[in-house]
């Protein structure tokens, strides 16, 4: 057999297909939908993207080129770089803030609550998703506006009005309506693994309670953690719906200057400029954080 | 008499409807090497977990040297446990994870290191101190685990099912480090397993525990050669358990009919017996003679060989008597040679009176009752 594959490996014109060539053949279809969809719907635009930040505007019309003159205005302003990081703060802020409020409930979906209730607390942190965004966020509007429920409810104790709505906490607000149940998930999945031992073992080596948490149960789920935490990174970085509709577009993040700057003049390859740098900006994010996470020792 | 460095006073713990240990009364002395033996689920665990202050009694009281300890958390008490998945953390390397107890203890780390690594030398594993716990073999993790444990320089070790996981080979030699330090150090052990040779070949006193009781605690000769219930004698292997009646009692010798035939046995002094009386008495497996021939003497059985296990130097014999009792019996590979041994030869069984072992009549009750 190995006789065999060695003969068609060395004679290209042997008709016989060897077991090893079938076998690679095999996984080749059964990977392909999977590599034609990526090409199709992510590599061949993102390359279009790429290729679309050096085309230029003349008269309100595109023309395909090769200038870098998009590129150098782009990063001349300031308007973009305080977008740049606006946007970065925010999310940052956000991830921080997700996944202080995301522990203590893993933490407690995790230890201090039975198998079926943790299932059903999943089940209950899925259903956000079941609606749409938008809506969601629509209804935050309502809430947090001047003259919103919560303000309402302040002005009966004497308190407020609180300007909540058009502000980066409206926006904050927004992203953790999006992003929220996910860190939670993601770190109850990860903290819900831990070999209980462990945590006794630490306890039982006079390591107390609330130290456990720091020195064992964090190091052992970290990987969800900084999962967690990246993909609310990912999904507060990208998005441009709280901050439009509860940040009120001011000051403006990168997303919105996506919107504002295709809207204005048909400038799709500065627009271009803008997506690509913030994709390079997630893939730089997304590899620290999971070379982070799986890195052997603390 | 000394005060017991860990006493069960009539101690319960009950998980929900569930009772785990019931009355459990148990005193450890120091520098003691208890094991509690025991089948899964006979609370053997649960009473090891309870002196780590992991699980709390229901009912009862534990002490320490004559202190309460019912109340008193974990991580305040100076128990550590050996894991039988040893829980050794895989963020930290070794020298880390020997060191995490006394770190826990607010020690500086130059000292806590020279500790660690005096433990890592002093069990032979020194050269792998910064080695992840994934880079090591399953010995080498029992000893890092043992370190960690140690490296406090408690009063007691706790240690569960610990060898559990490694080849029979290395479970000798770490049997062999442990019995070791145990004696060089001085400090009391507390060895829970299921495994007869490991608690027999080490500990100084065995509890056999089953159903959340103490059946029995002796020397490992005392549980082995005279088990104080039908449980014991069954759990401790090897042993033949023949009921029957008494038929007659003279010069403290008693003879009893049973399945197996007529037997005499020597009666103990303190036990009084009645003709007519069920009476059931143990004979172990390697205190049986063995020959083709009749030979002369007392409790001479007749037999017919079913099969054998042969297992290194000594090999067990399966026999089946005229009335169709089983009976097995140990014997020397050496002598194997001078006995026909194919499958349905003609064995006689003898054993002298003085080897027999006669239960206490209180068990058969209490194994009904349980």
């Amino acid at each position: 057999m190995n006789d065999s594959a060695v003969e068609n490996s060395k004679g290209p014109q042997g008709n016989a297909v060897s077991a090893a060539e079938k076998t690679n053949l095999f996984a080749l279809i059964w990977r392909l939908p999977m590599l034609v969809w990526q090409s199709i719907f992510f590599a061949i635009p993102l390359l279009f993207l790429v290729y679309l930040s050096f085309w230029l505007v003349r008269n309100y019309r595109m023309e395909p080129g090769f200038d870098p003159v998009n590129w150098i205005k782009m990063f001349s302003k300031d308007y973009f770089w305080d977008a740049y990081v606006y946007t970065f703060g925010l999310a940052f802020l956000s991830t921080v803030v997700a996944s202080l409020i995301a522990f203590p409930c893993a933490y407690a979906l995790s230890f201090k609550v039975s198998e079926t209730a943790r299932r059903w607390a999943i089940f209950f942190l899925i259903i956000p998703f079941f609606t749409s965004y938008l809506v969601r966020v629509y209804s935050w509007q309502i809430i947090i506006a001047e003259n919103g429920v919560i303000n309402a409810m302040l002005s009966y104790v004497g308190l407020g009005p609180f300007i909540m709505l058009n502000t980066a906490f409206g926006s904050i607000v927004g992203y953790l309506t999006l992003t929220l149940p996910l860190v939670v998930i993601l770190q109850t999945f990860s903290i819900a693994s831990i070999d209980r031992n462990l945590i006794e073992a630490a306890h039982n080596l006079g390591c107390g309670r609330l130290r456990t948490v720091f020195t064992v149960i964090v190091p052992l789920a970290k990987i969800g953690l900084i999962i967690g935490a990246l993909f609310c990174f990912i999904l507060s970085f990208g998005d441009f719906v709280s901050p439009y509709y509860l940040g009120g577009s001011k000051p403006p993040t990168l997303s919105i200057l996506i919107i504002d700057t295709t809207k204005s003049g048909q400038q799709w390859p500065k627009a271009a400029v803008v997506a690509v740098t913030m994709i390079v900006t997630l893939l730089v994010v997304a590899f620290t954080s999971v070379g982070l996470a799986y890195r052997k020792r603390t | 008499m000394t005060q017991a460095l860990v006493e069960f006073d009539t101690v319960v713990k009950r998980f929900g409807s569930f009772t785990a240990v019931k009355e459990l009364n148990l005193e450890i002395h120091k520098g003691e090497f208890v094991a509690i033996m025991g089948p899964s689920g006979c609370g053997k665990t649960t009473t090891l977990r309870m002196l780590a202050g992991l699980d709390q009694p229901t009912d009862g009281e534990i002490r320490f040297s004559g202190r309460r300890m019912n109340d008193v958390g974990p991580s305040e008490r100076d128990t550590p446990l050996v894991w039988q998945t040893l829980a050794l953390f895989p963020f930290l390397n070794v020298v880390k994870n020997v060191e995490f107890g006394l770190k826990m203890r607010g020690m500086d780390a130059p000292t806590r290191h020279a500790k660690a690594m005096d433990w890592l030398q002093r069990l032979e594993i020194g050269e792998f101190a910064t080695r992840d716990i994934s880079q090591l073999s399953g010995g080498q993790r029992q000893r890092v685990a043992l370190a960690r444990a140690l490296v406090t320089e408690p009063e007691i070790l706790l240690l569960d099912e610990p060898l559990s996981a490694l080849d029979a080979h290395l479970v000798i030699r770490m049997q062999g480090v442990l019995t070791r330090l145990q004696r060089e150090l001085g400090i009391t052990f507390v060895y829970v397993t299921h495994s007869q040779s490991e608690a027999f070949a080490m500990a100084d006193r065995v509890v056999i525990m089953s159903n959340g009781l103490i059946e029995q605690i002796g020397t490992p000769q005392e549980i082995y050669r005279e088990p104080s219930s039908r449980f014991v004698a069954e759990f401790v292997g090897r042993n033949n358990i023949i009921e029957g009646e008494v038929t007659r009692t003279a010069g403290g010798k008693v003879t009893i009919n049973s399945p197996v035939g007529s037997c005499t046995a020597a009666l103990p002094s303190q036990m009084k017996v009645k003709k007519g009386e069920p009476l059931s008495f143990v004979v172990s497996a390697d205190v049986i003679s063995l020959s083709n021939t009749k030979p002369k003497g007392e409790n001479i059985i007749a037999c017919e060989l079913i099969s054998e296990e042969f297992i290194g130097s000594v090999a067990t014999l399966f026999v089946e008597t005229a009335s169709g009792a089983e009976l097995k019996a140990q014997i020397q590979q050496r002598d194997l040679t001078k006995l026909d041994t194919s499958p349905g030869a003609r064995i006689h069984l003898s054993w002298p009176s003085a080897s027999v072992h006669i239960l206490p009549q209180t068990s058969n009750l209490q194994g009904e009752m349980t």
